[in-house]
């Protein structure tokens, strides 16, 4: 009786995973891409970038990036202030 | 501590030529595929063969947290001078109908202060992790 409700746990995962496989190739669905489109056609005149990831990080989302540069001086600030037993450092 | 002979001259020969491309990655980020993450991190390894050919590591932690921190200092500043003088947050500090060997300046000085911020914290990582392996 267990193993038939394993079985049938089992079984019902996989319906469900090529169920979500099949619905992610995304052949027929209709995207919203405003703003794909958006960089694609502008990118290039407003931040005069021609990588798009460059144009993106360093121009549209550029106080994202800024916080994720904090986020890396936090990890390393924090790792040397557990790792070393050191009283004058920071 | 020494390591392998075969590792320590592939690492001669390799090192060279991973700290160019990595200022190569940092410096093109604009043009071309990369940017500052990847080159300071490209830079990071090339660091990691330095310490295998040596053995030992010649930098002060103290001296690379506080580098590290008056990067990230200097990184809102860079940023606030497209305030001044476009008027905008978070922009390019030149406006919008410049040419582009202009405007890519400022491009060029942001890919070059996170590159270096990269590369020192993922340094000062290493060394952390080395020190805390040898201890």
């Amino acid at each position: 009786m267990n193993k038939l409700k394993k079985f049938a746990i089992a079984l019902l995962i996989i319906i469900i995973m090529v169920q979500i496989l099949g619905h992610i190739n995304g052949d027929n669905l209709t995207y919203n891409n405003l703003s794909q489109s958006y960089y694609i056609n502008k990118g290039l005149e407003e931040t005069s970038s021609f990588n798009l990831v460059t144009a993106i990080y360093l121009d549209y989302r550029l106080f994202d990036s800024f916080f994720e540069a904090s986020i890396l001086l936090v990890v390393v600030t924090g790792i040397a202030f557990m790792a070393i037993k050191d009283e004058d450092l920071l | 501590m020494t390591y392998s002979r075969i590792l320590i001259t592939i690492s001669r020969i390799l090192l060279p030529f991973l700290l160019l491309f990595g200022i190569y990655i940092i410096v093109n980020g604009d043009t071309s595929v990369g940017g500052g993450f990847q080159g300071g991190v490209i830079l990071a390894t090339s660091y990691l063969m330095y310490f295998f050919i040596k053995g030992a590591h010649p930098f002060n932690i103290t001296k690379m947290l506080k580098i590290d921190k008056y990067l990230f200092i200097s990184l809102p500043l860079v940023i606030l001078i497209g305030f001044i003088t476009t008027g905008h947050f978070f922009t390019n500090m030149f406006p919008m109908d410049y040419p582009y060997y202009i405007r890519r300046i400022y491009l060029l000085i942001l890919n070059l202060i996170i590159g270096a911020k990269v590369a020192i914290g993922f340094v000062s990582l290493f060394i952390i992790f080395i020190e805390e392996g040898n201890s």
